[in-house]
This record gives C-alpha cells, sequence and structure tokens, in this order.
C-alpha cells in the first residue's frame, strides 16, 4: 500500500525540520509532502535548502485549501491513502503503521485518537470536542472519541472525493457526512506532543467560529450536503 | 414625504449615477454588472418624481408613513444584494484556491 503524508505547514521554519527528520526516523521510508500554504517566513526555503518534498502557494489559501492540494497531489501520483500530519511536531510517526493497517482492514477513516483508552480531560477544548462527538452521535448513532483530532488518514476512495471537492473540509464535520454517506471509521489510540515551537491557530473568536461551523454542518447536513453515497458514487466513476 | 427628502433622493440617484459612469469608464466595473445600480438609481429617481407610488403601495400594505416604504424597499434591495455579493464572494475564493493550488503543483512538477 502507496500512503502519501500530507504536512500541511504555515510559517512552520522554527519547526519544520524538526518534525521532517522525527518523521523519517519514526515512520520509515513512507512518501511525504509538505504543503508550505504562503508562508511569509523561511519555511519554504528550508525546505528547499534540506531537499524535503514540498509545494508552495503562492499565497496563502488557509488550512483546509493546504490539505486539499496535498489529496490532489496523491490523487496525481496514484496513493492508495492519504494521512494529515500536523507541520507543527504534535504528531508522532510511530503510529502510521498501525493505522495503515486498519485502512487496509477496510476503514475510510482511520483518526488517530487520544481518547480510546485514556480518559477526556475537562479542559475547554475538550468541552468543545464533546459537544462535537455528541452531535455525531445525534446523526449517526456511533461514537468517535476524538472527533477534533487532526491526524486522520483516509482510504483511497476518499482521495478523489477530497480532491475534487472544496466543501470537504479535514474537520469533524465532513467526518460525520461521510459516515452519513457510509464510511467506515475506526480509532487508533496515540499520544500527542506539544507543539515544539510557535503558538496554536485557534484563539477564542476563532474558537467559537469553528464550533459555529462546525455545528451548523453536522446538524444541518442533511439540508447542506446533499450527496450520493459512497458506493454509489464508486459504481458511476 | 416632503419635497426635500424628494430632492435629496433625486440627488442621492444622480450622484450614483454618475459614479457608476465613472467606474465604467475607468474599467472598474463591468456593463453587466452596473445593471443592479443603473436599475436602482431609476427606483429612487421614480420614486422622488411621483410620490403617488410611495402612497398608494404603503396604503397597500399597511405602512403608516411613504417614506418607510422607500426605506423598506431600498433595504431590502441591499441586503438581497449583499447576500449575492456573498454567494459571488464564495465563487471567486473556490476559483482563486484552484488556481492557486494549481499554481503550486505545476510549479512542483517543474522542479
Amino acid at each position: 500500500m502507496k500512503t502519501l503524508i500530507v504536512i500541511p505547514a504555515y510559517n512552520e521554519a522554527l519547526n519544520i525540520e524538526r518534525v521532517i527528520r522525527r518523521l523519517t526516523e519514526t515512520a520509515g521510508s513512507i512518501d511525504y509532502v509538505i504543503i508550505d500554504d504562503g508562508s511569509s517566513d523561511q519555511t519554504a526555503d528550508i525546505c528547499r535548502a534540506e531537499g524535503f518534498n514540498y509545494i508552495s502557494h503562492p499565497v496563502n489559501l488557509g488550512l483546509s485549501a493546504a490539505v486539499q492540494t496535498g489529496f490532489i497531489y496523491a490523487l496525481k501520483n496514484g496513493y492508495d491513502a492519504v494521512i494529515q500530519f500536523d507541520g507543527d511536531g504534535q504528531h508522532r510517526g510511530e503510529y502510521i503503521k498501525e493505522m495503515e493497517k486498519r485502512i487496509e482492514e477496510g476503514c475510510d477513516i482511520v483518526i488517530g485518537s487520544r481518547f480510546v483508552t485514556e480518559k477526556k480531560p475537562l479542559t475547554g477544548r475538550m468541552i468543545g470536542s464533546r459537544l462535537i462527538g455528541a452531535m455525531i452521535r445525534l446523526m449517526t448513532g456511533r461514537t468517535i472519541k476524538d472527533p477534533t483530532s487532526g491526524m486522520r488518514m483516509y482510504s483511497k476512495r476518499l482521495i478523489r472525493i477530497f480532491a475534487e471537492n472544496s466543501r470537504m473540509t479535514p474537520e469533524p464535520d465532513t467526518v460525520c457526512h461521510l459516515m452519513r454517506l457510509g464510511a467506515k471509521v475506526a480509532e487508533v489510540q496515540v499520544v500527542m506532543d506539544e507543539r515544539i515551537a510557535g503558538t496554536s491557530y485557534l484563539n477564542l473568536s476563532k474558537s467559537i467560529r469553528y464550533m459555529l461551523t462546525v455545528s451548523i454542518s453536522i446538524l444541518f447536513e442533511p439540508w447542506i450536503r446533499a450527496d450520493r453515497k459512497l458506493a454509489e458514487k464508486e459504481e458511476s466513476a | 414625504m416632503s419635497v426635500i427628502f424628494r430632492l435629496l433622493l433625486m440627488a442621492g440617484a444622480v450622484f450614483e449615477f454618475i459614479l457608476v459612469i465613472r467606474m465604467i469608464r475607468k474599467s472598474a466595473m463591468s456593463i453587466a454588472d452596473s445593471i443592479f445600480w443603473f436599475g436602482f438609481a431609476f427606483l429612487l429617481l421614480l420614486l422622488a418624481a411621483f410620490p403617488g407610488i410611495a402612497f398608494w403601495a404603503s396604503e397597500l400594505l399597511g405602512i403608516e408613513s411613504p417614506v418607510n416604504l422607500v426605506y423598506l424597499v431600498i433595504i431590502a434591495l441591499l441586503i438581497h444584494r449583499v447576500f449575492k455579493l456573498y454567494v459571488r464572494l464564495s465563487e471567486v475564493n473556490d476559483k482563486l484556491t484552484r488556481l492557486a493550488q494549481d499554481l503550486a503543483l505545476r510549479d512542483h512538477e517543474e522542479k
């Protein structure tokens, strides 16, 4: 199985070299591509100097578009699975093998989950996570223990869907939508690290915006995301 | 509707008309996009020149003052315009994203 690691990076000059070094040490010889999302710092220069495989957006397009560029690249180059991997050092490469195994067993989405066996703490962020989890349960009848984890692997039949549809953002609402279309989801217990350097993207107003967007998208899914089941899509493709 | 209010409406319409003409001449607005604004200026002129229209319509809808009907029409048109603008903005954003992604992928292939 050919898996592509997609690493979106926006102004990650302080992290990117360590992230890639650590990744190649722990994950072995898996292909990766860095999507430099129009960084204004030295991210692209470092990638070029180090000979990393990277694609540079000419302007900043946002995380969703950066991940989508990775999917388009995967589609063009015939990959069987894509895993989204943060450019700030939070994700660990050692779990990729296990996630691949689940894809091979027939799963469509494998989430690198912090809470399969571990308990969820009661922080503000995790209250948001619980709310999203409850909404997904309401809409699908199934439980996702870590819906906001950014570490997700997608199967081949989803690569095309993500590459061609800009409404398929790599967020929990899309996971919920795909579940309703018949995608099989699994979670693998992982440990995540604190980001190596720099600050997180989320502040209070962005968090509220994020929660509202995800909530509307999940709860109104039947009206706003009319779509055919995955199996039908494959037949017509 | 006082005479001053009607003159104000007309002045607004004329001012807008001149503005649209200038934007088209400078190629800052396409003729297709200008249709709405010409129509809007014309409507303001019409309402100012023939106050009977506002009186008749406000009575029909049970609106106490004809001036309020003028406001209502203007606000409704503008809200609709803003909504359409949002749709356009989303479209343009999607296209821009596609273009930038395509460019980035081409650059990568040439390396």
